[in-house]
Order: C-alpha cells, then structure tokens, then sequence
C-alpha cells in the first residue's frame, strides 16, 4: 500500500509540491489528496495586484489544473476547508463532510492578510468581514473590485506602506486611478531601508502620480460611500482622506489555528525543524508562509538568529522543491535514507525587489548603519569577524540612491533606487555571497553612459577598423596614400570591407579624410 | 591539375562561397598577388611553413555571404601545401616518434588491429570519432563502414559537442531540427532579431549582413555574459545587449516568456491553431516574473520587459526572429533552454510564419548533413532512429543486407570518449575530421583515455593534438581537393569542388573505408567516389526527415538551391514549416521547463564562473588556423578575459600571466584586462592546446537529453602566475618542421 500524503491548502507552494511529487503519483509511489480552499486550484498570488490594475488576465495566473492532477490520479478537493486534524488517528476532517486518513501531512496553509484595527472594520481576524469598497487585496475576487476602480480612474486610498502597497498605488496610478499611500513613518518600508533611500523613494513615488501621506496614524473609516461603501480614511489627527476604494496592505500573518488547534507548537508561523518537520511529530510537514523553521535544537546558530516566515514566496518553493523529494526517498527508502539527505540550507534574508514599471528599487538585509555610525559598523565585528563597512552613492535630484553594506567585502545589506544595472548587479552578488570589487564606484557605473569599452574610435592608427579581415587603420590609410580612392579599391588592396562589410562608412571615413587633408 | 573551382570555404556553417583559382606563382614562395579581377588575397608574408599557396582565394557571391569572406577564408589555401602537411601514413615507433609506412602496410595493420581487438574483446570494442566538418557523404560513409565494416554500434561524432542541444529541442517541439527552418536571407526584412549566446561578429562574419536591417530598427537584441564583438552591434542604437550571469540563460528566456503571456503579447489564434501544450506552459510561466528573473539573472526587469514587448512588436510589423546558438546551448540544460526560445517562439507565433521564424545557427561547417546521415550513435541516414523498426528496414535494403546486421545504438561522444580502454570499453578507436584532444570536456581524462587504447588510428592533414596520440595516422584530403556535398546551415546542399590535386601519398576518406571495407570483408558496397556515394545516399534518406532523395549533382551544378526534405518529385522546402511541422498532426509541442536546481549554483567563494568560446582568427581546435601564420600572428596564444576590477582583487595586471585553475586541471595564459566581461566571469578561447587548453577546465558532465556537455559556466579559481614559470613570447615558427612550438602536435 502506497504512502498517501494530504496537502493542506493549494497556494503557489503547494502547487510546486505537487508538480514535485507528480512522478511519484504517476508510477503509485504515493498517493496525494490537496486541499484548497477557494474554488480555483492554485495560481499565483503574486500577481493579485498586476491583475487589479489590468496589466493581466486570470487565466494566465494558473500555477495548476485541477482536472489534469486528477488524470493525474492526484484527488483535488476545491472550495473544502480542512476543519480539523485528528492526530490519534491521523485523518482530517473536511468541511464537505469526509474524513481522510493520512500518513504524512503538509501544511501549506499560507498567510492571511492583517486587518488593522480601526473603527468600522470588523475586528475578528479569523473571518474579517469587510465593508464595500474595502479589500485586502489577497484573492482574485479582491482583484476584480480593484480593477473595477482602478478602470473607473476612481480614487484608491492604499493603507500602509509596504512592498505590497507601493507596487499597487503605482500601478494603479500608472493605469488611471487617483492612488494614495498612507503610511507610519517619515518615509514607506520602515526599517528594510534607510532615509537617503526612503526619500528617493518618497519623490519618485510622488513623481510616478501617487500621493504620499506619510507620518499618518489612521484610526478609522468612513462609509458614507453609494451603499454604505467606503468613502474616507480618517486620520488620528482629526483629517481624512477621501476615496472609492480602500486597499489595506497591512502585512500577513502566517495561518496556523489548524496546526495549534491539533496541538501542534507554534511560534508567529508553525514551528519546524530543517528537516520543515513539526515538532514531535515528524511524519507532519509545514511549508511556505505558514511555516516557522526554528529548530528545537537551543545551540543551533542559524535558528538563535532566525526571524520567522519572511512572507516572501521564493523560500517556499525552496521548502517545496526540497520536500518533495524528501517524501519520494521516504516513502520508497525509508526513513533512514530521507533522513541521510541533505538538510534544507538556512534562508538568507529575502531580496525585495519592487514590481514596478516607473521605478526601480530594489533592497535586502540590513540597510540601518550609515558610513560614520560607529555603534552599528562595529556591531558584530568580534573575535576576527570584520566590522561592516558602507559605500554610499546619493543623487536625489535625479531619482538615485545606493548603499552598500559589507562585511569583508560581502554584501549584508544593500538598497538601490533608480539605478537599474546596479540594483541588478547588486542582487546577484548578494545572492551569491559574492565579493564585491574593491573599487565600488565600478557598480555605480554599470548605469553610467561610459559603461562600455569606449574601443578606439578615437584616431589611433593602429585601432582595427575592419575586424573580419583584420585590418588596421594605417593600412587602409596606406593603401589610399598608394592611390586607392573608393572603398571598392580599398577592399581590393587589403581586403578591408570583405567580411560583413560593417566597417565600409569607417573606410569612406579614412578616404575622405586623407583628400581633405590634401586639399587642405 | 584541375583549373580553379567554384566552391565554398572549409571553415564554418555559413559555407561562404569562393572560387579558388590557380594562384599566379604556385612555384614561388611568395604568395599570389591582387590581381584587377577580383578581390584577392593580397600579399602576406608567408611563413616557412606554409610553403607555396597554390590557389587564390576571392569571395564569390552567394546569398549567405555575399561575395564576404573573414581572415580564415581569405587564408584558407594556405595550408594546401604547408610544410607541417602528413602526406603519407605514419606509424607510431616505440621511441613514440612518428614514422612514415606503405598504404598497404597501414591498412594491412589497421584491419589486423580491428580483427584482434573484437576477437578479444568483442564488436564494440572498436569505436569511431566523426565529425562535423565532414561531408555528406563522407558523414554518410562513416555510419555504414562503422554497422557494417566495423559492426560495431560505437559510433558518435564531435557535432554533440555543438549541435545535441539544439537538435534535440527542435525535434521535440517541431518533430524535426533543421539549424534554420528559412533560408538566411529572410532575415534581412526582420525588425527584431534576439541572438541568444552567439557571437556571429566572431564565428561567422559575413552573416552579420543579414542582421542589418534589425540593427537598422533598432531592434537587435543580443542575450550574452560577454560583451562580444555582436552585443556590441547593439550601440548606438543598434538594440539591446542583455548581459546574463553565465548559466541563467533559461531562467531569462523564462521571464521575457513570462511578459509576453501576461502583458496579452502571446499571437493566441496562432497559438490555438499550430501548437500543444499552451496551458502547462504558462502555469511553469508563472514563477519567473520579471522581478524575480532580475535576481537570477542581473538582467533588469526593464530590459526583460521591453525584450519581450519588441519581440512582439516585430512579430506584427517587420518580423521578430530568434536565433540560439551554442552559448545557452552547451549546458547540462542545453536541451530545455533551447525549449525555452523555443516556446517564446511559439508564444509569439514565429516559427512558420511568412515573416519571422526560430532557428538555430549551426557551428561546423558540414554540422546540419553531419547530424543527418547516420554517424551519430542514435541515428540512421535521413534523420531516421536506429531504433526503429522502419527505418532499419528501409536501411537495411537500400545496403542489401540483413537487417540484423545493423547494430543497435551506441554511446553519445562524452559517454564514448569515457569507455575508452575501459573494460566493456572501446579499445581500437578510428577519428575522423576531430582534434578531441583540444576539443573535448576534461580533456586531461580524455587524453588518458587515449592513451589507454590498444590502437588509435586518426585520418588528418596535420599532426593534431589527437593524431599526435594515434598509433597510426592516415593522411587524408583538404577541401579544395576533394568532391562532395555539404548541407549549410539553412538545410541547403552545396557543392564542394575540387580545384587541386592531392599530394601523392593523400587519399580520401572514402577511399580508406572502401578498401578497408574491402579487407574486413564487409557485406554491402563502399564506393570511393563521391557522386555514388551521394546517389546511394539519396536512396537512403528517402522517405526519412532529411530526404535527399530529389537531389543530384546535376542539379547542385546548375546552381539550383536545394533545401532539403526534398523528395523525388518536389521542389525541396525551403520555408520548413510553412505548411505545419512535422508532428504527425502538424502541431509544434510547447514543453514546460523549468532550471534545474544545479543551475543556480552558488559562488561563495572567491571562484568565477569561466565561459569558452571562439575568436574570430580562430576555427574549433585551432588545428588548420594555428598553422595560418596570418591568423596565428593576430591571435598567437590564449589570453584569459577578465574584468579589471575581479584582475585587481587578485593583483593581476593586463598582460600577466595567469592561472586558471580547478580540480580538472590547469591552465597558464595571459590575462586581458576588459569590462565587456562580467566581473564574476572569465571567458578563454579553446582553440589552444597544452596549458593553454580550456577544456582542461570542462566538465564532462551531460544534459540528460542531449547528451551535450557543460562548455560554459566550469567553475574556476584565477590567480596571478610567476612570470618565470612560463615560456616566454608565442613560439616561432620552426622552419623546418612549420609547426609553432607550443602547437607541436594536432587536428
């Protein structure tokens, strides 16, 4: 009898499990049973906000087909909640009605989003009903109410200031609506980056159409809108901010009630091991948003420093890539085989960069210490460890910003605003724990107009000016002194030109200089 | 002696036309002189080596070139009589030193080391190396003397080093794999051309005629870690160099993938029409947004972004073309990334439409026949399966013989070259057309292979790098002295004509397998001469995907372009897919794919990424070009590709020299300071040998698929070398022998 395994939740990492585990489904290795909850098989959330604006279609955000899984033998529940898990007899308990016994299960129940606090919302964050004209932004339904405002070139408040907020009041505005940022603090995205960048952003962000009210606590909405709809945003300090549509991008919150209500250790996310294994129960699994890896092990460095579900996707496919093939080697080797492999590598700290057609940002780990802060370049610089060290690029009037935070020679944090190259470059080298080139300022180039070999188009004689034949510019200069006048002639002579012919206008050039001169 | 010849260079897949004309003083040493008729060599200083050049080149026009030649083609001759030339065969003595025997002699030892070694040790204990420079017919030759001579199955050439990937793609997707389904010229209209990982400014000169009006457009967008001589076309307007770290290529054509299906680019009533497999495609799309490719890959998310819209965008008015080429080919994921620009393809309602298209550029000059008749180890002639029932059968009556007597398949090159002298391995191993001793992944291992044998027996014109390990070398003809066919790399036969005759001691490849045919008591017939051959050939790949069948030299000599398949009856294809591909129900397939978790590979520490590639002076091994004292002069020794500021971390200054390292080997080169590569890439040209041999660096490992090995993303360590370790400037030519030292052996 094959290992039967219960997904619970179908987002884009469960998809990526399941994709992973097809194989083993296809050949009866394992059976699989997923469960989702809303009534489309999973596609990618990612993009919610690309689809509110109108930038693209539904169909193409399917990450699985539910029907070809089932061909697939894979059994796919639609629309059905897992109620509860029995652990003591290992099924679950679906909303439909069935028990389903399992013998390994994963959650991959995500996160859900935060629902601030504040007057005529809803306060219940496990079912959160939400007002007309108020949405989170999670789902495709939210998506469709963003695009009918964002169509209408309606006014669309977007509370908060993170990644998710500023991606959708851009795009908005770059699609017609009237976009509005509130946010805390001086500058959006808080503590990920510093306030050289954070006011870049602040004025590209302005200059891309969107409103930003900063240092803004709201404690209420209005809905005084058709309907009873949303009409205003109400701020702390007695103003409000009128609009259609309020778009709450509040950060989420791992999803773990099932996993505490069975009794399972939680943390902010569901507690795992490097294994993505639950505590005390490791034929159970968690991935994705939903899950915490923090070993139990208390000298474990890499957890002692662990900051919990990074609400970034990229990490779950990781955690879904490496889980399926520990299921496929446990289920046809044995627990001791899939304990031999190769644990999960910790997560660096996730890379953000902004979706975003008008502006370019991108910005990871710690970006805090400026070049003269003592207290912060040292921190951590102890027994033979160097101390940080930042290279800093600012030009504000022309939308740029990079900070480059090292430790001998390696990124731990960078943020670059408006220098597309650079922000590129950046990354890789930060994903790769490369060593940065000592000269930083060759960075910063890479989106300066001198980025390229500047070649020798200046009149060095000995420069090639046909690369097919390889022929150099006193050749052909010699060949014309020798009474060759057309390009003609001059391919004949040294055989300039023959190739491609690219270099003829380069040749017509030397010709016409030498009868300048002459008749000079 | 012949008077001159219409026919086509010997170097690469663009096969430029020239006529060859007997030079004005062949007896003198000093080369021929322009004449007013055409645009001829004109005086170079010849070395002592190269002897007398007995033809004068000039360009003839030619759709794919244009009457254009490169530094190798203008300089071809001058190796027809180069004093390095092996003119008779020559036997390996104990002392190891070469020394010249009787043909009889040579072929009496080669049939008696076949004999021995498969009655110790069975059929495929004799193996064959071919190439992809080989003619057709020759190609054709190889396969049958190879089942039915040698009745072995251990057959493969040196073309799964360059084309595997490619052929693979294009025949799961299309159901068929010709390099361009087009005829070259129709990219002259196109107003977006994407050259993935090909250096066309370097490897093929004259075809950079054919990208003009893109560059015109403005729309030329060239996918490469280097800036090469052909991103660099993009200037000034030109278009768009993207600019990958090295291995991430898929991952890029996934993102520009990922645009065209959710911005609505996709040609969705093309897409409904021609093709399969649409759906899983755009659900494998949906993880590579352009932001998260920016992080792959350190191309920006703008440029993936109006990639993707000036694709489509050409593909409405002008045309959009996309070309690949071995530089996101020769990856362990060679076969899914050219899936990839495959399914952009397919997205965008390319290929087979009157104005745009995909295609592949071929690399060796004969690469497209080479991969057709049947000297790879999978294959029978006209593109057919060995392992299919039909085919053998119709292989099997066209030679007359029991279709038993047809092996089964052999082992892909790197799996070949790793067997040797290994138990179960081949032991007596025959190379053709092939210098794998420069060319090959792991080089170090395969020269000990090499070593390991019982009996190499290399057919060359010069000492290469691998006939300088052979027991036996058989000296064979250049290409102005031989007759044949060569299919270019739009699928078009072409004439190779003789213009000169042979030394005395040279004999034609043909004419080595006849006799050995002959002695080793072969079933069926091996004929010497060309055109026979070649009517034998059409007989075997009719009905089969490369049908020849409605081919002939008659035709071929009026100057008829033939494309093949080209059935009797027919007038031959030149648009391939004009009427549907090859899939029995039309439809091209999309195939999802996704990079394989060794893609993304880590680079914690101080190691680089080395890309390998080819310079323009330069043709594969370097074994005819290092022996052009033109070209060697230009480009006399490898030089290490570095980017000034990664040169600096490791004090190393333009001009030092440096070592490249890793577990596979070594190797000591000078370094050449450049931004136009990636600071976390070295690129090294392959055509040296010795410690200047970058496949010493590859690894052998292999796409799955293909069975093409990884050449681009080997991980290296770079530091500065001590000057004194090394010899100093590139070795002079030796008078007597008119080998450069440091190149002493070779093919």
């Amino acid at each position: 009898m094959s290992e039967r395994i219960v997904v619970v939740g179908f987002g884009p990492v469960a998809a990526r499990l399941v994709d992973e585990l097809l194989p083993a489904v296809r050949t009866g290795l394992v059976q699989l049973l997923v469960v989702g909850q809303e009534a489309e098989a999973a596609y990618n959330r990612v993009m919610v906000a690309e689809l509110g604006v109108g930038r693209t279609a539904p169909e193409a955000l399917a990450m699985a087909d539910a029907a070809e899984l089932e061909a697939d033998g894979v059994d796919v529940r639609l629309g059905v909640k897992v109620k509860r898990i029995d652990r003591a007899r290992q099924h679950v308990v679906l909303s439909d009605g069935t028990n389903e016994h399992y013998d390994r299960l994963v959650f991959a129940t995500g996160s859900r989003p935060v629902i601030p606090n504040l007057t005529g919302l809803n306060p219940d964050p496990a079912s959160p009903v939400l007002p007309a004209g108020v949405t989170a932004l999670r789902d495709l339904r939210d998506a469709a109410v963003l695009r009918e405002a964002v169509a209408g070139g309606k006014r669309v408040v977007v509370l908060g200031g993170g990644v998710l907020g500023l991606e959708t009041a851009l795009a908005a505005a770059e699609e017609g609506a009237q976009a509005t940022v509130v946010h805390n603090g001086p500058f959006p995205l808080g503590r990920s980056i510093d306030r050289g960048s954070g006011s870049v952003l602040t004025s590209s962000l302005r200059a891309g159409g969107v409103r930003m009210a900063g240092n803004a606590r709201s404690t209420g909405v209005e809905t005084a809108g058709p309907g009873g709809s949303f009409s205003a945003l109400l701020l702390e300090d007695g103003s409000a901010i009128d609009g259609d549509l309020l778009v709450l991008s509040c950060g989420v919150r791992p999803r773990i009630e099932l996993a505490e209500g069975c009794g399972l250790p939680v943390g902010s996310g569901i507690l795992v091991d490097h294994h993505l294994r639950t505590y005390h129960e490791p034929h159970m699994f968690a991935i994705g948003d939903c899950a915490e890896v923090r070993c139990p092990d208390v000298s474990c460095l890499d957890c002692r420093t662990a900051t919990g579900p990074s609400g970034l996707v990229g990490p779950g496919w990781r955690q879904a890539e490496w889980l399926a093939e520990y299921l496929v080697v446990l289920a046809q080797d044995g627990q001791e085989a899939a304990d031999a492999l190769e644990a999960l590598p910790t997560e660096k700290p996730g890379v953000v960069v902004l979706k975003a057609r008008g502006i370019n940002l991108a910005l990871a780990g710690d970006n805090q210490a400026d070049p003269w802060d003592e207290e912060l370049l040292e921190a951590g610089a102890a027994s033979g460890r160097a101390r940080r060290q930042i290279s800093q690029w600012a030009d504000p009037e022309h939308g740029r910003y990079v900070k480059m935070t090292t430790r001998g020679g390696v990124l731990e944090g960078l943020v670059a605003v408006g220098m597309p190259r650079t922000a590129a470059e950046l990354v890789v080298l930060f994903e790769r724990s490369s060593e940065l080139p000592a000269d930083r300022s060759l960075l910063l180039r890479l989106d300066g107009p001198d980025q390229l070999d500047s070649g020798a188009t200046s009149n060095d004689p000995q420069r090639t000016v046909c690369r097919c034949a390889g022929v150099s510019a006193a050749s052909i200069e010699d060949s014309v002194l020798e009474g060759c006048s057309t390009v003609g002639e001059v391919s004949k002579a040294t055989r300039a030109g023959t190739g491609c012919g690219g270099c003829h206008e380069d040749i017509k050039g030397l010709i016409e200089k030498h009868f300048q001169a002459t008749a000079a | 002696m012949p008077n001159g010849a219409d026919t086509h260079c010997p170097y690469c897949a663009l096969q430029c036309a020239m006529t060859l004309t007997p030079a004005a003083s062949a007896a003198g040493a000093a080369p021929a002189t322009s004449s007013d008729a055409a645009p001829a060599s004109p005086a170079t200083p010849a070395l002592p080596g190269e002897g007398a050049v007995p033809l004068e080149v000039s360009g003839r026009d030619f759709p794919t070139n244009r009457g254009g030649l490169c530094r190798k083609g203008w300089t071809s001759a001058s190796l027809l009589r180069h004093n390095g030339r092996v003119t008779e065969p020559m036997l390996k003595g104990s002392d190891g030193v070469h020394q010249p025997i009787s043909w009889d002699q040579a072929l009496m030892l080669v049939t008696a080391a076949v004999k021995d070694t498969q009655k110790q040790f069975g059929n495929d204990a004799v193996g064959v190396f071919g190439g992809g420079g080989l003619t057709n017919e020759k190609a054709y030759m190889l396969g049958k003397f190879a089942r039915l001579a040698l009745r072995t199955s251990r057959i493969d050439y040196n073309g799964r080093f360059c084309m595997s990937s490619a052929a693979a793609a294009g025949n799961r997707a299309f159901g068929v794999d010709r390099g361009l389904p087009f005829p070259v010229t129709d990219l002259d209209s196109a107003s977006v051309i994407l050259m993935l990982g090909s250096n066309v400014a370097e490897t093929m000169p004259p075809f950079v005629q054919h990208l003009q009006g893109a560059r015109d457009a403005g729309g030329l967008i060239v996918v490469d870690p280097r800036r090469s001589a052909t991103a660099a076309f993009t200037d000034d307007g030109g278009g768009i160099h993207l600019q990958p770290t090295p291995g991430t290529d898929l991952a890029l054509l996934l993102g520009i993938s990922h645009v065209v299906v959710h911005e609505g680019l996709a040609d969705t009533s093309y897409i409904e029409a021609n093709t399969k497999g649409y759906a899983a495609v755009v659900r494998s799309l949906n993880a590579f947004w352009p932001e998260r490719v920016q992080s792959i890959t350190g191309v920006p998310a703008t440029l993936i972004r109006e990639t993707a819209r000036r694709l489509a965008q050409g593909a409405r008015n002008g045309g959009s073309y996309i070309l690949s080429g071995r530089g996101v080919e020769q990856h362990v994921d060679g076969t899914d990334t050219a899936t990839a620009a495959i399914n952009l393809s397919l997205l965008l309602g390319l290929p087979g439409s009157a104005r745009s298209g995909y295609g592949t550029l071929t690399g060796q000059g004969n690469g497209q026949g080479g991969r057709e008749h049947g000297q790879k180890a999978d294959q029978l002639p006209g593109y057919r399966k060995i392992t299919d029932p039909a085919a053998r059968a119709h292989i099997a009556k066209v030679w007359g013989v029991d279709e038993s007597l047809i092996p089964g398949a052999g082992l892909p090159a790197v799996e070949l070259l790793k067997s040797l002298g290994k138990p179960d391995g081949v032991r007596c191993l025959f190379v053709h057309g092939a210098n794998v001793v420069v060319s090959a992944p792991d080089t170090n291992a395969v020269t000990q292979g090499l070593r390991s044998l019982d009996f190499l027996v290399v057919c060359d014109f010069f000492m290469s790098e691998t006939a300088v390990e052979a027991d036996l070398v058989l000296p064979v003809t250049q290409w102005a002295e031989e007759e044949g066919t060569l299919t270019n790399f739009e699928g078009r036969v072409i004439r190779r004509r003789k213009a000169l005759t042979p030394p005395p001691g040279v004999r034609t490849e043909l004419w080595l397998m006849a006799r050995l045919a002959e002695m080793l008591e072969a079933p069926s017939m091996f004929s010497d001469d060309p055109e026979t051959v070649f009517e034998e050939l059409r007989l075997a790949s009719a009905g089969g995907l490369a049908d020849y069948s409605g081919i002939d030299y008659a035709m071929l000599d009026r100057g008829e372009a033939a494309y093949w398949p080209y059935p009797v009856g027919s007038q031959g294809t030149p648009r391939l897919f004009a009427d549907g591909f090859a899939h029995a129900d039309g439809r091209a397939v999309m195939v999802p794919v996704t990079p394989s978790k060794r893609a993304v590979r880590s680079f914690a520490d101080d190691s680089l990424a080395l890309a390998t590639g080819r310079l323009l002076e330069h043709y594969q091994s370097g074994a005819q070009t290092r022996r052009v004292s033109e070209l060697l002069g230009s480009q006399p020794q490898a030089k290490l590709l570095i980017h000034p500021g990664t040169a600096a971390a490791r004090g190393i200054a333009d001009g030092d020299y440096a070592t490249v390292t890793n577990q596979r080997g070594e190797v000591l080169c000078r370094a050449e300071l450049s931004n136009s590569v990636r600071p976390d890439t070295v690129f090294l040209p392959f055509h040296f040998p010795g410690q200047e041999n970058a496949n010493r660096l590859t690894e052998a490992v292999t796409d799955p698929i293909s069975g093409m090995p990884e050449f681009k993303t080997s991980r290296v360590w770079v530091r500065r070398a001590a000057s004194t370790t090394v010899s100093a400037a590139p070795a002079a030519v030796s008078a007597g022998s008119g080998l450069p030292l440091h190149a002493k052996e070779a093919s």
